[in-house]
Order: C-alpha cells, then sequence, then structure tokens
C-alpha cells in the first residue's frame, strides 16, 4: 500500500509501562502484531478516541482527529470508525436486527454508502435477525460485531483479536468473511492479532509492537521475516491460512482434492462440493523441501515451486515459496545451506495429506 | 386506625423519592460513567446523610428552608409560601436522609453495565447522553428499582429529620414513625400497636420486591 490513510504519533504512561510509537497506515489491511500486554489494544483504543494519549497526534484522511499541541479532541461518535471488540460486546437487550441497526440509525442518510440488506448478505446474517444476541455460537456473535461496525459506513474498521475468543472452528470463516469486506466494500482496516498466522493470511502490511514500542513496520512478508521480530513472533505455530477451491470431494473415499493457487492438492474429506470455496491451513513447519522428486513415499501431495525470498528468523529459515500464490515455509538453517537453496531455486514441496486441515 | 398518618406516610415517601430519582441517576452518572473531576467529594456528599444523625440532617433543612434561610426566604418571596411544618419539609427530610441508599444502589447498577457496550455505542455514532438513555439505563433498571425500593423504604421511616423541618401536626406532617412515636408517649399501647403492624407491613412488602429484584439482576448476568 502507498498510500496513507492513518497517521498517528502518540505517547501514553501507564504504570510501568509507556507506549510510544509512530506510524502511517495505507488504505488496506494493517495488522498491529506483538505479545499480550504489548500495547496494541492501548493504541487501537487511542486511534478509535475511546483513550487519549498523553501527547501526539492522530489523523485520518487528513482530518486531525487527536492533537496534544492544539487541544483538538474528536470523540469516538464523530470519528466514524467501526470497532469491533474481542468478544463481540453486543447489545443484550436488543435482538440481532437492532443491534447492526443501532449504528445505521444514526448515520445520516447521505452518508450510508454500504447497503444493509447486501451486509446481512454478506455475513450470512439473514436467519438470524430476529433472534436474541444471548442465543448465538461465538461466530455468529462475531459477524454480527463485524456487520454492526460496517452498518454506518465508516471510514475505517478496527478490530480488537477478534479470533481470540473464538472456537477454532469458527476462525476460518471469520478470516474469509473479513477478506471479503475488505476486497468488496474497500473498507481500511487496523487489524489487533497476537498471531502471525491471522496477520499473514489478513494484512497487507504490519506494525510489530513490543513493550510499548515500534519494533518494524511494512509489508507483512517482509516484517515477518524481520529478525527484529524474532523475539516476539511464534514461529513454531506458523500457519498458512488459504482460501482453496474443492475441484473433487471425498464422495466415499477418504481423500479430496483442493486448488490452491495454481496447484492441486490431495486433502482430508470434506462435505464441500466441487466448486465452492473453503479455508485450510496448513502449518509452514509442515512443508518438507526437496530437490528431487521422491519417489515410493507415503505422502500425496508432491507440488513444484518456486522459491522467491529466503530469510533468517532467529535460528530458523522461512521460505516464501510460489505455487500462483505465496507459501510461507519453514526449514532448518542447515536443510537451507544443504540443498544450496536460494532466490529463483526450483523445489518440491512434500505434503501430509493429513497436514491440510479444513478450517470451514 | 390512623388512616390519616398512613396515608401521609405513603405521600411523604413516594414525593422524596420521586425527587431523588432523577437527582441520583444525574449524579450517578457523573461520577461513575462521565468521571467527573471532583467525584470524590460528590460521592461523600452523596453519603453524608447516611452517616449523620437524622436529626442533624433535619437541622441543616432547617437553617435552609426556615424563615431566613435562603430558599425559605426565596419561596416566601416568589411563592409566598412557608415549608416548615407543611407535608412538603417533611418530604424533603425524607428525600435527604433516602438520597444516599438510592444513589448507592444506583452508581452499582450503572457500575454493573459493561463499559465495553457503551464504548461500542459511541463509536457507532451515539453522544454519551444517547449512550446513558438507550444503553446505561435499560440494563441498570433492575438495580435501579431495587434502589428506588430502598429509597422508598427509609423515606416511610423517617423520623429524626421530619421532626425536626416539619413538626410532629397531626394530618399535616405526623407521619406513621411521629404517630407511633406519639401513641407510645401517651400510653396508647393499641393504637401504637396498629400503626407498628402497619409499618412493618409496609416495610416487609417493599424489602420482599427488593430482594426479587436484586435476585432478577443476577440471574440474567
Amino acid at each position: 500500500m502507498t498510500d496513507t490513510f492513518l497517521e498517528f504519533n502518540v505517547r501514553k504512561q501507564f504504570p510501568g509501562f509507556e507506549l510510544n510509537c509512530q506510524g502511517a497506515f495505507g488504505s488496506g489491511v494493517t495488522a498491529i502484531f506483538g505479545p499480550s500486554g504489548t500495547g496494541k489494544t492501548t493504541l487501537l483504543n487511542c486511534i478509535a478516541g475511546m483513550l487519549s494519549p498523553d501527547l501526539g497526534e492522530i489523523a485520518a484522511g487528513g482530518r486531525t482527529l487527536f492533537s496534544s499541541a492544539t487541544g483538538t479532541v474528536v470523540p469516538p461518535e464523530r470519528r466514524r470508525f467501526g470497532y469491533v471488540f474481542q468478544d463481540a460486546a453486543l447489545f443484550p437487550h436488543k435482538t440481532v436486527e437492532d443491534n447492526i441497526g443501532y449504528g445505521y440509525a444514526l448515520t445520516p442518510p447521505e452518508e450510508r454508502e454500504i447497503d444493509l440488506d447486501h451486509l446481512v448478505d454478506m455475513l450470512g446474517l439473514a436467519p438470524l435477525m430476529d433472534r436474541s444476541v444471548n442465543n448465538l455460537s461465538g461466530g455468529e456473535r462475531q459477524r454480527v460485531a463485524v456487520a454492526r461496525a460496517l452498518a454506518t459506513s465508516p471510514r475505517l474498521l478496527l478490530l480488537d483479536e477478534p479470533l481470540a475468543s473464538l472456537d477454532a472452528r469458527y476462525t476460518g470463516a471469520i478470516i474469509t468473511y473479513l477478506k471479503r469486506i475488505a476486497r468488496e466494500l474497500e473498507i481500511p482496516m487496523v487489524y489487533v492479532s497476537h498471531s502471525l498466522s491471522e496477520v499473514m493470511a489478513l494484512a497487507q502490511d504490519t506494525l510489530a509492537l513490543q513493550q510499548g514500542r515500534t519494533v518494524a513496520f511494512g509489508p507483512t512478508p517482509t516484517v515477518l521475516a524481520d529478525p527484529a521480530i524474532a523475539a516476539i513472533a511464534d514461529y513454531s505455530s506458523l500457519e498458512n491460512i488459504l482460501e482453496a477451491k474443492v475441484v473433487e470431494t471425498g464422495d466415499g473415499r477418504s481423500t479430496s482434492l483442493l486448488k490452491i493457487g495454481d496447484a492441486e492438492f490431495v486433502a482430508p474429506a470434506t462435505d464441500r462440493t466441487p466448486s465452492e470455496t473453503v479455508v485450510v491451513s496448513l502449518g509452514a513447519g509442515d512443508v518438507i523441501l526437496s530437490l528431487d522428486v521422491p519417489r515410493r513415499i507415503s505422502a500425496r501431495n508432491i507440488i513444484r515451486a518456486k522459491v522467491r525470498e529466503i530469510h533468517d528468523v532467529g535460528d530458523r529459515v522461512l521460505v516464501y515459496v510460489d505455487i500462483g500464490r505465496t507459501l510461507t515455509v519453514e526449514i532448518t538453517a542447515n536443510a537451507r545451506d544443504d540443498l544450496g537453496l536460494r532466490e529463483g531455486s526450483d523445489v518440491y514441496m512434500v505434503i501430509k495429506t493429513a497436514s491440510i486441515r479444513m478450517m470451514t | 386506625m390512623n388512616y390519616t398518618a398512613v396515608f401521609l406516610t405513603l405521600q411523604v415517601a413516594a414525593v422524596a423519592t420521586a425527587i431523588n430519582l432523577p437527582i441520583a441517576i444525574g449524579v450517578s452518572w457523573l461520577v461513575v460513567k462521565r468521571r467527573v473531576r471532583g467525584r470524590f467529594i460528590i460521592e461523600v456528599l452523596a453519603s453524608l446523610p447516611l452517616a449523620l444523625p437524622p436529626v442533624v440532617s433535619g437541622y441543616f433543612l432547617l437553617l435552609v428552608l426556615g424563615r431566613d434561610g435562603p430558599v425559605g426566604v426565596a419561596l416566601r418571596n416568589t411563592l409566598g409560601v412557608d415549608v416548615v411544618f407543611t407535608w412538603v419539609a417533611a418530604a424533603l427530610a425524607a428525600a435527604v436522609v433516602s438520597f444516599p441508599l438510592l444513589v448507592r444502589a444506583v452508581m452499582a447498577a450503572m457500575e454493573a453495565v459493561d463499559e465495553r457496550l457503551e464504548l461500542s455505542a459511541r463509536s457507532l455514532g451515539a453522544g454519551p447522553i444517547r449512550v446513558a438513555l438507550t444503553i446505561t439505563l435499560p440494563l441498570a433498571y433492575r438495580g435501579i428499582l431495587a434502589g428506588l425500593l430502598l429509597g422508598f423504604v427509609r423515606a416511610l421511616s423517617e423520623f429524626g429529620a421530619t421532626i425536626v423541618v416539619a413538626g410532629n401536626i397531626p394530618g399535616r406532617t405526623q407521619t406513621l414513625p411521629l404517630a407511633i412515636f406519639e401513641s407510645v408517649q401517651l400510653g396508647e399501647d393499641a393504637d401504637a400497636l396498629t400503626l407498628v403492624v402497619v409499618s412493618m407491613s409496609l416495610a416487609v412488602i417493599s424489602l420482599l420486591i427488593h430482594n426479587w429484584l436484586l435476585q432478577r439482576t443476577r440471574n440474567s448476568r
């Protein structure tokens, strides 16, 4: 992203901890990444106007929202930023429809750019509209929260770890919805997360924070590979979260065929039908790289790929390979040296069927 | 049976609670949600009548509402009335002593409303007043109702402040507690007992409803 939508320079003192960071976010999805307690939510709340920094400036779309120098403070209700809390924070005394309609009703008609019916449709909420919000699953609650925030046609959508308190089975669906929203509605998003996998799946740019300070900022693949974040990133659980098109389904067999990028993968059986899109996760550490096609091997997936980038991060090596889309693979430095891998190398990815986990 | 005293007491307590309610809601909102400067002082002042002997509260009321007091003079000049030794003074006395109970319950009820719900509403375009009316109050109403009842019960039983600023005038300011006091003083035991039974019934009914409301609040979490 080269355009700048949100600029900020924020300092806030807490007992034992100081938030002190600057940034310029573009109009796509930007992640604020870091371990718990590092100031991510504080920064998000400053941007939203729910907290005021001690010092600094915040401006969006050329409009100053906060300035300690001039004493300007625009309250949250006038910033036109949507906010999604970690556990939805739906109004318990209202139905799904009334929750979504709350902000919509407060938005001047001439500013209602997003069509409410289209929004409800996009998030699959039509059958839930009359329900009390207290009878919804975690995934449903989060979708309602997103719809409620978008109903005001916000200029920016802020999300505070929306997947953190969700059951694993819902995360794939929510990620798909968020990607769709980013694509179709073209609303800038700021996404706070401590999960590398989520950040990799959703964000074009990433701001990495540690103890209240910026550690790295830039395009996500670059930031992820930045040695500076080795201390705060847990690469061992790094997953590729991927959209896949169903080519063939189980049909009594125990496997299915999925298309990811330009390649076809043998995955566990699914009850989805051909040409449907599903979300799967593939651990970066579950991919074996080989220079030759292995023979007489149990792994069902042997996929040709091109190495695009190789990065040393801590004591591991991240390899970005291209199969029509980018996948992240994690190997040891030893392996990288032994194989003599470099940018442009042709490799084969060896992946077990079971390593491809269905998320939807 | 001294029906006059019973009805007067109910009237005084109802008016006292009605006066207190909007003030309690306003003060609680300022302290709990707006977190205004000086909220510590406000909290102390609001709780003061709880800690003072009621006669002291009555004395201060007398100073303010009396012949030479600021409000007394103002009322005499504008409306030509004296409030002391009327049922209005009795209602004000009951209001002052029962205010802490009501305001503390309202504060607790508002505090219990998840701040993130209110912040969500703000992010959706609602200003602080709209948030208070559409989110905070609807979610706090059971606790507020319970506080109302507590305040009402206290107002029913007010004696010390009432007798100082309103006197013990049968038919005009002689509330149930005052009537019981007089009956006991005069040795009219049968009358006293009847009034005591009425007084206790009112108290028990109110407390039953109050506890039931609190139970509903606890269950709805």
